[in-house]
């Protein structure tokens, strides 16, 4: 599973770090530090939680099979 | 707050008699004869136009509905932060930057940004604890209080107040001074001058001997390689001061009002304190207080809306958020509610730079507030008493509990 981050619409809500702060890395000012990331195994349900937590819904998640 | 007749005015030509709705968002009767104001959005959802113009308070737009708030806090092009105010103001203020559209937006938003991180503010939480556990002390035995006087107006305010720079013994003072500028009457420009006058002096004392505060880093700021002109530092610290001053406390009010009268709400959270940070944001979905406005940048037609350059809208948000299309059986507190995304902070760029520092009050009131406090109810002789305005605020906010 992959988490896709379109990072110039976030507008630091936080809510995904607020739900996961391992997965979701926040800069300084508090927005989304990167584009996205491989989800460690055990962590699915955790990062889609974080990806629904988003007011803005620019993270997506992305299934592979 | 009596909105003068000279503040109706019959609806332009570019709208149609369909789109008129009569609503005063300062001062409406509804909010009395409903007795609750987020029960006169409600009411105004199923009963006005989803987005409708009022003759009142110089006649404008006022948004409704979720969809439509949300997309138009996206689209700054159209729905501009320049000259927001409702009724319309006399004397032009620049709030950097909350007045300000993107581009220029952002190099005034960064700054603050860093100072109000969610780490920054996580460092904050030691000191909001102890003085929220030492307001509650001051009352637990007393089996009442007004909640508003006793802890939802010093908390946030003199955490802020600490944190801005300004004198704690004038609390008093400021929040009238702060009603007064979100109010519709001639007072409100009297405030900013006051505000003005009151952060003139701060900075000046600032630039004299620099403290570790938010003004002596303002006064530090600098943007494209220049310090800020007086006028926009003046400008900053006036915003800062309204946004410090009358958000959080309404926060804390609304929803200790709904556990007042919900007490099963109480049991839960006392029971499973791991809840609370889902409870912080159903009640924030529920009770929403802050209604930004915008100005139309350009004429445009917009979802089907004839809007004209200069038409002023209201963004609703404590009706967006009782939308039942967004938030089914939107009145129900639920804590397992899905997919509980409020925008009650608003949303795009100038999303609540105060939203970290916020949730984390929000967090602490509730636990020490619970942990305290036992099965709390509205007093059952005496009345809260609230007022509208851009901020919905209570008032008056009577507890009882047993001792």
């Amino acid at each position: 599973m992959k988490i896709v981050i379109d990072r110039s619409r976030c507008v630091g809500h936080a809510r995904c770090a607020a739900i996961d702060p391992e997965l979701y890395i926040l800069d300084d000012d508090g927005y989304i530090a990167g584009d996205g990331f491989d989800v460690p195994e055990g962590k699915e349900a955790s990062a889609k939680r974080g990806a629904r937590a988003c007011p803005e819904r620019v993270i997506s998640v992305v299934e592979e099979d | 707050m009596a909105s003068s007749a000279e503040l109706v005015r019959p609806h332009p030509s570019h709208v149609p008699a369909s789109r008129v709705h009569d609503f005063d968002f300062h001062d409406d009767p509804l909010y009395a004869q409903k007795g609750d104001m987020h029960d006169a959005f409600l009411h105004l959802l199923n009963h006005a136009p989803g987005m409708f113009w009022t003759p009142r308070n110089g006649g404008h737009w006022i948004i409704l509905e979720h969809d439509l708030v949300a997309q138009a806090m996206r689209t700054p092009e159209i729905f501009s932060s320049v000259g927001q105010a409702i009724p319309a103001m006399q004397v032009d203020i620049v709030m950097p930057p909350i007045m300000l559209d993107p581009p220029e937006h952002a190099k005034f938003r960064a700054p603050l940004n860093k100072a109000f991180s969610p780490k920054s503010m996580h460092e904050l939480s030691v000191s909001v604890r102890a003085l929220a556990a030492e307001l509650i002390e001051r009352i637990a035995a007393d089996g009442q209080c007004d909640f508003v006087s006793a802890i939802s107006e010093p908390l946030p305010v003199l955490i802020f107040m600490k944190l801005m720079g300004m004198p704690t013994d004038r609390l008093a003072d400021f929040r009238e001074w702060v009603h007064q500028t979100l109010s519709n009457t001639p007072e409100r420009e009297i405030a900013y001058g006051k505000v003005a006058e009151l952060m003139a002096e701060l900075i000046d004392a600032r630039i004299r001997q620099p403290q570790n505060d938010l003004i002596s880093r303002l006064i530090e700021l600098e943007i494209d390689g220049e310090k800020l002109s007086r006028e926009l530092l003046l400008g900053y610290c006036q915003l800062l001061f309204i946004a410090g001053l009358d958000t959080v406390v309404n926060g804390m009010s609304f929803a200790i009002r709904h556990m007042a009268r919900n007490p099963v709400i109480q049991e839960q959270l006392r029971a499973d304190p791991a809840r609370i940070p889902d409870a912080v944001e159903e009640m924030l979905r529920r009770y929403p207080i802050a209604m930004p406005g915008r100005r139309v940048a350009r004429d445009v037609e917009w979802n089907g809306i004839d809007l004209r350059a200069g038409d002023l809208v209201l963004m609703a948000m404590p009706a967006a958020h009782l939308d039942p299309k967004a938030f089914p059986d939107p009145q129900r507190f639920d804590l397992d509610r899905e997919n509980v995304t409020h925008i009650t902070f608003g949303t795009g760029v100038h999303r609540c730079a105060g939203s970290h520092l916020a949730r984390i009050e929000l967090q602490i009131l509730y636990e020490e507030w619970l942990k305290r406090i036992p099965s709390f109810h509205m007093a059952p002789d005496k009345k809260e008493r609230f007022h509208a305005a851009n901020v919905l605020s209570i008032d008056y906010l009577p507890l009882v509990w047993n001792v």
